[in-house]
């Protein structure tokens, strides 16, 4: 052993390079830091520097040197393990113990670094079975038995980090093994240690929990304790051959070896007992509460079979009763006892629920109904008081979710056993959403309400959304509570909306007297309103969902609600009651025997009508746009769900609905010219209000999206109007915001494919589209054109034009796309045209490219060969004139921001979206286009795509610097732009410049280093079609060299790196073709990597490993089947050696 | 004449300066006169005041002339004076103890425009004295460079 000769000297310098690093910055210089730094890194690589380790732990006072022996002491176990005899490092080990035991008075983060110091030596010695794991737990068990807090803290931290070491985690220290090593250790330990570590832990507890009463001391060394037991159970547990990475939320999933431990009732009872004693002191409780939360998700090889999983989730369910109730909840055990039942709900199977014994399971289901109401409460009140931490608000979405998940498997349960529950859980949501005295909204503890107003800006999310998870429960348990909740929402409703009413109309008469909008009290309204829109909002969840891109069904609860009381139906008065929207409800006689659903509806065209109507008489400045969204949304929902609802799609029908909504029913006829009505009068009223007539104009574009609703849409005369009224751009149209504009086209557009006859349609294109095309071609025709191009009014005419345009394009469907399309082509030129006359202003060349983008991006997979190459041509006309503006704009790069790079994401846009003609295309043979050209030759062909996109790609490439990929959606666009040419134009690429071949290489490899895992999968993507390219050319060109480059970054990626498994088939699949195209290059990279190991059975199992990836593929050629054969022993051998190379 | 304010207000003659907008229908980009001061729209955003209220439309502008920046908030249905903005291409033909002669396309000289004290003065003159031929733009009576 070295002695310790010239330890002082060490220590000397040690010590005053410790006073560097931690003097105050102004007091050193950066050189100084760095040398101090220095000492201390060569210090710790210092070649067994053990002896003089234990000198400085011994001798000096400086913590943070002592903090860099023990440093010191950790990397060179590790680095000299072999060299190190087995009793030289176990008595190292029982120093460093003895050491920290000795010394309690020790700076926390000193003992802590020991302590990891020892971890990392039972860690390291666990797989050699050099050092037994066995005498450390005995060593903490005779710590912890004696009594001593500080000692049993000690041993705490011990066993904390034995965990942390082990867990294999991000928590880990890196000790430059294979992840295989730390994936067997992690495995061995969990059958063991662990569990050791848990019944240590579970013994203290119990201790603890017998003893009367705690003083601080004690009760922080219980607290150290239930943190670690929350750790045990926290435990990521590896399933045998794998090795996982970190997850979040684990739930407990142990092995089978664990089954003595955890399906011992007393040790679930303990949790509980403890989480009494603990309950008051808000940080324990979170604990032990997570503890439960843990045992609650317990599933997996544990259980032996259902019976067993079924009587502990029985005791569970008795525990958690038999804490809950008897006490008043705190507020830091709400989210922790809802995490309790939220995961009880979800890992067990609904087998296992349904087989509690029946009163446990309906004492189980009333407790959950009086918590969630109670939470419900309490988190209306954390929002009157504005709170930071919602904590009520978190526990009771999880409550509403759990219920979510019990409701939606309802026909695993006993009939109508959710029925009560789902009442009053209803019940208690709209009371809490209503102003007294129905209701409790706003109101304090002390039962006095308050209400301020706030200033709202725009980046506000809208109720619907925000609330949209707790809405849809509630939604959904109103379903099966339908007999209750569906008349309850309507006569709420409607006698809001009669209230609203009588409100108006006095302060109308106020107004008349004073005319001063300023004294009207608006309280009251206010109130009404945000009844009305809570009302609005859960009855439009309740009916309708809102699937995207699916045909929306009415829900099977409400469909069996209506038909179970369509005998006790008036079908004439339910009738009477929709179409009557101006009158009370309750006024018309019978109304009592209505249809609930329709009446529902009949509810809310009347709030539509009192707003109309308040419109009508001036009043506006008195209504709420927000009550105007949600009747808007409402509306909109609830017609893509229930008007002209198609009866082939149900199982049975309710006659009331079918009557009332049905095709060819007078009913629908009337509804959807009252709500093209109610439409048309927002754009003109609303116009000012930018959310609510985008909601408007989307209501439109529900009514004319369906052939059938649009068939009728067009009948009306109010939608010819429309349609005139927007031509000509008057009043008040115009005002609406350039997106409303967009839609509000689309929507005309959509409307004029409805069945019409020949005429009528020809006079509809005429009112509708002619005008645009004639506008246009008046003002850029004019001969003083380019003088006036720059007047605003000219430009607003312009770019109303252009989003006109987009507004058609979007309106592109398969059997309108062949008129469409010859409508927009003869646009396009003149477009191209205004780019020269607006270089200047950005924001119109931005919409120019638009106008291509989304033509592109609507039209090109219909087109045929002919068609295509037209809009070919038009877009590299469009790229070469702005290639030729760009070459002279200047950007003012210092600080730009992302928008100012719009043209750019829009070009790169344009491209792939003529690219992605090469997957989507619906254009067999010309034939929608069939009358009208006869297709010209082939031969004649002038401009490919791949024309086309290269010269955008030579545009695009120079301007995309590294700088500019920092910019998520330019860096997106722009890798699936490269992809999508590597695959579709593989030959392509080597024609390329040789700077911008250089450049497209470079991104490439850039993309698959150090980009996100998205981007370097779509590298990956792009480089076997590459690798194939090659394959059929000359071996020596650049491409050639290239691949190569790229086979030995794929290789180290997967062999070398810890990669994200999802890539493994995109790398291997890049992998093999370069492999085909680099046999010796391969051969070789392998050889070098087997020599560089010296390890001899490392080295057989990795040759074998590679011997066994290439059995089946050799010689390696460009086929299907053997490419499909590597890939899958690929991943035996990512499975078999993967974590062996992977060091940590 | 330091002042810019006295050439933009003598700038055109007949017709009218401003005209009203609908609040909520001015964009960003384009051009509005906040504080009596004709300016670009740099920032638009709405509000409203609780829930129920109405639309509120914050708007930040930069003077075209000064480049100073001013705010102003109001209620989206109210409607505000937009500038009429005129830019016309002169070519430089002259420049005569600080004045500048230009020509307009059809020939029409007109003498009465300083060279600007900024940059873009600056690189007026100094484009003059290299004997380059180029195109001045006037916006509404005041100078922006566009070299040609």
């Amino acid at each position: 052993m070295m002695a310790a000769v010239g330890a002082p000297e060490v220590i000397t310098q040690l010590e005053s390079a410790a006073k560097v690093l931690m003097a105050p910055p102004s007091m050193v210089s950066t050189e100084q830091r760095q040398h101090a730094e220095h000492v201390f890194l060569s210090f710790r690589k210092s070649k067994s520097p053990f002896a003089i380790c234990k000198h400085i732990l011994e001798t000096s006072k400086v913590d943070y040197v002592l903090f860099q022996a023990a440093t010191a002491i950790m990397e060179a176990v590790v680095r000299e393990w072999i060299l190190l005899e087995k009793t030289s490092i176990e008595s190292l080990r029982a120093f460093l113990l003895t050491y920290v035991l000795q010394r309690p008075n020790l700076q926390k983060y000193v003992r802590e670094q020991i302590l990891l110091a020892v971890a990392v030596i039972v860690k390291r010695g666990s797989l050699d079975k050099s050092i037994s794991c066995k005498s450390i737990f005995h060593e903490v068990g005779q710590l912890i038995s004696s009594g001593n807090p500080t000692v049993q803290t000690l041993a705490c931290s011990i066993l904390t980090a034995l965990l942390s070491e082990f867990s294999s985690s991000s928590k880990t220290s890196s000790i430059g093994l294979s992840m295989e090593f730390h994936g067997n250790c992690k495995r061995l330990f969990q059958e063991e240690g662990l569990r050791q570590i848990f019944m240590l832990t579970m013994e203290v507890l119990q201790e603890f929990s017998r003893r009367e009463n705690l003083n601080a001391q004690m009760s922080c060394v219980f607290q150290r304790y239930l943190a670690l037991a929350n750790q045990v159970l926290s435990w990521n547990f590896l399933p045998p051959n794998h090795i996982l990475f970190a997850t979040q939320n684990v739930t407990l999933k142990p092995t089978e070896t664990w089954r003595e431990a955890l399906l011992d009732t007393r040790i679930m009872d303990l949790f509980f007992t403890v989480h009494r004693k603990i309950r008051e002191d808000s940080d324990m409780a979170q604990d032990s509460l997570q503890c439960l939360a843990q045992l609650a998700s317990m599933h997996g090889p544990i259980f032996p079979d259902e019976s067993a999983q079924i009587s502990y989730l029985a005791h569970l369910v008795e525990g958690l009763l038999s804490m809950i109730n008897g006490i008043e909840i705190e507020d830091s055990e709400a989210v922790g006892i809802s995490n309790i039942i939220s995961n009880l709900i979800t890992m067990f199977p609904r087998s296992v629920l349904t087989a509690l014994p029946s009163e446990l399971f309906t004492s189980f289901i009333n407790c959950l109904t009086l918590l969630t109401c109670s939470f419900g409460r309490s988190a209306a009140l954390e929002e009157v008081l504005d709170k930071d931490d919602m904590v009520y608000m978190d526990a009771y979405d999880k409550l509403l979710e759990s219920w979510l998940t019990l409701v939606q498997d309802e026909e695993h349960f006993p009939r109508g056993c959710f029925v009560q529950p789902a009442i009053q859980v209803f019940n208690s949501y709209i009371q809490c959403h209503l102003a007294a005295p129905d209701g409790t909204r706003n109101l304090s503890v002390n039962g006095i309400s308050s209400h301020d107003e706030e200033e709202i800006n725009e980046l506000q999310e809208d109720d619907r959304e925000l609330f949209s998870d707790q809405l849809s429960s509630i939604g959904m348990l109103g379903r099966v509570a339908a007999d209750h909740c569906i008349p309850l929402l309507t006569s709420l409703l409607e006698d809001r909306v009669t209230r609203l009413h009588g409100q108006l109309q006095r302060t109308q008469q106020h107004l008349m007297a004073s005319s001063d909008l300023g004294s009207v009290d608006r309280k009251v309204l206010d109130d009404l309103y945000e009844d009305i829109h809570w009302l609005i909002l859960v009855s439009g969840y309740l009916l309708a969902d809102d699937p995207q891109g699916e045909t929306p069904l009415i829900p099977s609860e409400v469909m069996e609600f209506s038909i179970k009381h369509s005998t006790e139906v008036d079908i004439n008065t339910t009738l009477q009651i929709l179409g009557s929207p101006g009158e009370k409800a309750s006024s018309i006689p019978g109304c009592n025997r209505t249809d609930s659903v329709i009446r529902l509806l009949s509810a809310v065209l009347r709030t539509s009508e009192v707003e109309s109507r308040a419109t009508r008489a001036s009043l506006t400045e008195l209504l709420s746009p927000q009550m105007g969204k949600d009747i808007v949304w409402f509306l909109r929902r609830w017609a893509k769900t229930y008007l002209l609802v198609d009866e082939k799609l149900y199982e049975q029908i309710s006659m009331p609905l079918s009557t009332a909504f049905g095709a060819d029913t007078e009913g629908a006829q009337w509804i959807v010219g009252y709500l093209l009505e109610k439409v048309i009068n927002n754009l003109s009223v609303w116009s000012s209000e930018a959310e609510l007539a985008n909601d408007t104009v989307e209501l439109l574009v529900t009514l004319v999206e369906k052939r059938e609703r649009a068939n009728i849409v067009v009948q009306c005369e109010s939608w010819w109007n429309l349609a005139k009224q927007f031509a000509s751009r008057s009043p008040p149209l115009h005002l609406l915001s350039s997106s409303v504009q967009r839609s509000l086209m689309k929507a005309l557009v959509l409307g004029g494919f409805a069945h019409m006859d020949s005429d009528t349609k020809q006079q509809y294109w005429a009112e509708v589209l002619h005008p645009l095309q004639q506008r246009f071609l008046n003002l850029i025709n004019q001969e003083n054109f380019a003088q006036i191009s720059q007047e605003e009014a000219v430009k607003q005419e312009i770019v109303a034009t252009l989003e006109a345009l987009c507004g058609i394009a979007e309106a592109t469907q398969i059997d309108n796309v062949a008129s469409l399309f010859s409508f927009l082509m003869d646009f396009l030129s003149s477009c191209i045209g205004l780019m020269e006359v607006y270089s200047n202003t950005p924001e119109t060349i931005n919409l120019i490219i638009e106008v291509f983008v989304e033509v592109a991006h609507k039209q090109i997979c219909y087109l045929g060969e002919t068609k295509s190459m037209k809009l070919y041509e038009a877009c590299l006309t469009l790229l070469q004139v702005y290639s030729k503006n760009n070459q002279s704009r200047k950007r003012s790069d210092a600080t730009a921001e992302e928008d100012q790079y719009q043209d750019l994401l829009l070009i790169m846009e344009l491209l792939t979206n003529l690219l992605s003609k090469e997957f989507i295309d619906f254009s067999d043979t010309d034939e929608v286009f069939r009358n009208q050209d006869q297709g010209t030759p082939a031969s004649s062909r002038t401009v490919s795509a791949a024309d086309v996109v290269l010269y955008g790609v030579n545009i695009v490439l120079p301007l995309m610097s590294q700088d500019l990929l920092k910019f998520p959606s330019l860096c997106n666009q722009y890798y699936k732009l490269i992809t999508f040419i590597c695959e579709i134009f593989p030959e392509k690429i080597p024609q390329l410049p040789e700077d911008l071949f250089k450049s497209l290489m470079f991104s490439l490899e850039l993309g698959m280093t150090s980009m996100s895992s998205e981007i370097s999968q779509l590298c990956l993507e792009a480089l076997s079609p590459l690798a194939e390219q090659c394959a059929k050319n000359q071996k020596d060109s650049p491409l050639f060299i290239a691949t190569r480059h790229f086979l030995k970054l794929v290789f180290d990626m997967l062999v070398l790196q810890k990669h994200n498994t999802e890539m493994t088939v995109a790398a291997g699949e890049a992998l093999y073709t370069l492999v085909c195209l680099h046999q010796a290059e391969y051969s070789e990279l392998v050889e070098t990597l087997l020599s560089s190991q010296r390890d001899a059975v490392i080295y057989q199992r990795l040759a074998d490993a590679f011997n066994k990836l290439t059995a089946s593929s050799t010689p390696p050629t460009m086929d299907r089947k053997q490419k499909v054969a590597f890939l899958k022993s690929l991943e035996e051998f990512v499975a078999n050696v993967g974590g062996l190379l992977c060091v940590k | 004449m330091a002042d810019p304010d006295l050439d933009f207000q003598t700038g055109e003659s007949g017709a009218s300066a401003t005209y009203p907008m609908q609040c909520s229908a001015l964009r960003k980009n384009g051009y509005v006169v906040l504080k009596g001061r004709p300016c670009k729209i740099v920032e638009m955003s709405t509000s409203k005041t609780g829930k129920h209220g109405h639309a509120k439309v914050n708007l930040v502008g930069i003077d075209i002339f000064t480049n100073k920046k001013y705010e102003d908030m109001c209620p989206s249905t109210h409607n505000m004076d937009v500038p009429s903005i005129k830019r016309i291409d002169y070519q430089l033909v002259n420049i005569n103890e600080g004045y500048m002669s230009l020509m307009s396309d059809n020939g029409d000289i007109r003498e009465d425009l300083r060279v600007p004290d900024n940059d873009v003065g600056r690189e007026i003159e100094t484009k003059f004295e290299a004997g380059d031929e180029f195109m001045v733009t006037v916006l509404s009576s005041f100078c922006t460079l566009e070299p040609l």
